[in-house]
């Protein structure tokens, strides 16, 4: 899953960035509310955490111009505020979920996957398709019950199909997804996640859209 | 406990009843006079009218018991000496006197006496004197009888005027009893008696102060809260990534960061009690003379290793020699804080100049700069930095945003002015300038 975290505290950034990244997430980290609105306009997100008192562009009046252009990104306030007004103001304003500093990584990452859930529309917490079932809390996956070892680009290529079946993703919208800034990227690297896949869970579960990219079938 | 009620009432009723004695004894005095003078004349007449009179002893009747007889009495001699009349037998009467009025004294009785000398007779008439005082004293006693009876109804009048009076005072009392340190509205002054006003008055600037006093210290409170969260919510993810730390070299950069991290939180926390405690409120200035060259070099020292770090040159620029009355204490802390901003933000392998002298011209007033080579402030930021909490956007470094407030704080107390200008060639001068010694004297 790829995150954008818009933070300008230096330490702060760094090491949400660090923690998430351990959490297997993909993230990108910028420190103004203007450069922000630049990078969600040229990449596409699955998550944005929202630090409020920004500068140049607050976190507020950000999320407003999002929720105006219509771009439904989900958002997370990550905020000093805590207030009963700023929480009620952030929510409005258009934030699926608002968490107080100082909080805890692990709970932001929950938080972050139950956002994600939300917005695909699921209560359970796994995903499960067929035989497949994945846990993406722990990044445990299963084919009828048995653990499988999956490396963690692999994980994310899943993932991001299961979430969404029946959805083509082209290969250059999972690539957008597994590399955040700066992060190589090796050509044909899906292709070989996704052949690793094949191989692990079954030739049956990817599908391969030829000319537009791969999905999993509904079930 | 005294009572303006008491006193008022004593003071009342005494000097009612010290009019009424003086009423009673002025009309003692002027109707004793007038009696005299009436009286006096009334011997006169009725000596001038025995003067035809013929008298035979025996024709006149004793007085029988019970008869009313009159106060005066007169006598009469003839040429020889002879008393030919006497108009009472009266147990001791005045004797001969000498012609015209005289006091006489018989005993038992004072006596105003008339004699006269006509053809030979001696006419002499008596009146005891206790009759005229006894008229003046009814007088006077008549004139102080109502003041008299005033007195008590006086006094519960005043009582209850003076209640009345008072009662604005108990309703104020009221008022100041109904407030506290979260509700410090002022006092109405509509209805207050003009008396009262300027008390209302000065509790409405005391509590208006008060008030000021506690907002500020709440919003500090408020401020200091939410300025902690950043640094402690770092601390907290650094423990965390130090936690999880897979490896040793992992948990080793891991608690590298921590310990920035607590270094920020702890800075943030050490600024924010000096700043507390250079609050007005919180001290009395100290004032002794300050050498702003020995405070530079010690500063200068201080931050020369925080420097090094940095490879930037950190030196004394120019140093006259320049003293200013103050706190060397918080002078000191006020340095501190411009040199450390300025090592801060200075790119490694810059240069911080710290200059200390007076100025040229009449005034001769004293100051310091801290200049850099830094990036600057922007002209638009120049007044919002030395608000609590206010951070340079995008400036990358964490801060306090306590360090110009601190330094506004201080210059103000010591009646400097700081002021940030752009240094030609790049880079920021803040400067502290003292007031001029003539105008620091006539400073309060």
């Amino acid at each position: 899953m790829r995150i954008l975290l818009v933070e300008d505290d230096p330490m702060i950034g760094a090491s949400v960035r660090e923690g998430l990244r351990q959490d297997g997430f993909t993230v990108d980290w910028i420190r103004d509310g203007v450069a922000a609105e630049a990078a969600l306009a040229a990449e596409p997100y699955d998550m944005l955490l929202l630090d409020l008192g920004l500068p140049r562009l607050s976190g507020n009046a950000l999320l407003v111009r999002l929720r105006a252009r219509a771009n439904d990104v989900p958002v997370i306030i990550l905020t000093a505020r805590d207030a009963v007004d700023d929480r009620i103001a952030g929510l409005d304003a258009g934030a699926d979920d608002y968490v107080v500093k100082p909080f805890d990584l692990d709970e932001l990452a929950a938080r972050i996957r139950a956002v994600a859930r939300r917005r695909a529309g699921r209560a359970a917490p796994r995903l499960r398709h067929g035989d497949v079932e994945i846990d993406p809390a722990s990044r445990v996956v299963t084919l009828r019950g048995e653990p499988v070892s999956l490396s963690p680009r692999e994980f994310d290529v899943l993932s991001a199909l299961l979430e969404r079946p029946g959805v083509v993703f082209s290969r250059a919208q999972l690539e957008a997804r597994l590399y955040g800034w700066g992060e190589e990227v090796e050509s044909n690297t899906v292709e070989v996640y996704v052949h690793g896949l094949r191989r692990k869970l079954g030739a049956g579960l990817v599908r391969n859209v030829r000319g537009v990219g791969y999905m999993v079938p509904k079930a | 406990m005294s009572s303006i009620r008491r006193q008022l009432i004593a003071g009342l009723l005494f000097a009612v009843a010290a009019c009424g004695v003086g009423a009673a004894a002025w009309t003692y005095v002027t109707a004793r006079d007038e009696a005299n003078a009436l009286f006096d004349y009334h011997l006169e007449q009725i000596a001038w009218s025995m003067r035809d009179h013929s008298f035979a002893r025996d024709l006149i009747p004793p007085p029988s018991a019970g008869e009313r007889e009159a106060d005066y009495i007169i006598q009469i001699w003839d040429r020889n000496g002879l008393e030919v009349y006497l108009s009472r037998p009266h147990a001791r009467v005045p004797g001969f006197t000498a012609p015209g009025f005289s006091s006489q004294h018989t005993g038992d009785a004072d006596w105003r006496v008339f004699s006269a000398r006509l053809r030979g007779r001696v006419i002499q008439v008596a009146q005891p004197m206790q009759v005229r005082e006894q008229l003046a004293a009814g007088l006077a006693l008549r004139a102080a009888a109502p003041i008299g009876l005033l007195v008590p109804i006086l006094a519960a009048l005043v009582w209850i005027v003076v209640g009345r009076g008072l009662r604005p005072l108990e309703a104020i009392a009221q008022a100041v009893r109904k407030r506290d340190s979260t509700s410090l509205a002022p006092l109405s002054v509509g209805a207050v008696p003009v008396e009262l006003a300027p008390l209302v008055g000065e509790l409405n600037n005391l509590l208006a102060r008060l008030g000021g006093a506690l907002e500020g210290q709440r919003r500090f409170l408020a401020d200091a809260a939410h300025e902690l969260r950043s640094p402690l919510t770092a601390v907290r993810l650094q423990a965390q990534l130090a936690e999880r730390a897979a490896d040793a070299a992992a948990r080793g950069r891991a608690i590298v960061e921590l310990k920035g991290g607590v270094e920020r939180a702890t800075r943030t926390v050490e600024q924010l009690l000096t700043l507390a405690r250079q609050a007005p409120e919180a001290r009395t200035l100290v004032r002794e003379p300050v050498d702003l060259v020995v405070l530079a070099q010690a500063v200068v020292t201080e931050f020369a290793g925080q420097a090094a770090q940095k490879n930037i040159d950190l030196g004394l620029a120019r140093a006259q020699p320049a003293v200013v009355n103050g706190d060397s204490a918080a002078l000191r802390v006020l340095l501190a804080n411009l040199v450390d901003n300025a090592v801060r933000y200075t790119p490694c392998g810059g240069a911080v100049d710290v200059e200390v002298g007076t100025e040229e011209g009449d005034t001769r007033a004293a100051f310091v700069a801290v200049c850099d080579n830094g990036p600057g402030i922007p002209a638009g930021e120049r007044e919002r930095v030395f608000d609590r909490f206010y951070r340079v956007p995008g400036s990358g470094e964490v801060g306090s945003g306590l360090g110009l407030a601190l330094v506004r704080e201080i210059a103000g107390r010591h009646a400097a002015a700081v002021s940030l200008e752009d240094r030609p060639g790049g880079g920021l001068v803040v400067r502290l300038r003292f007031a001029p010694p003539a105008a620091r004297r006539a400073a309060p």
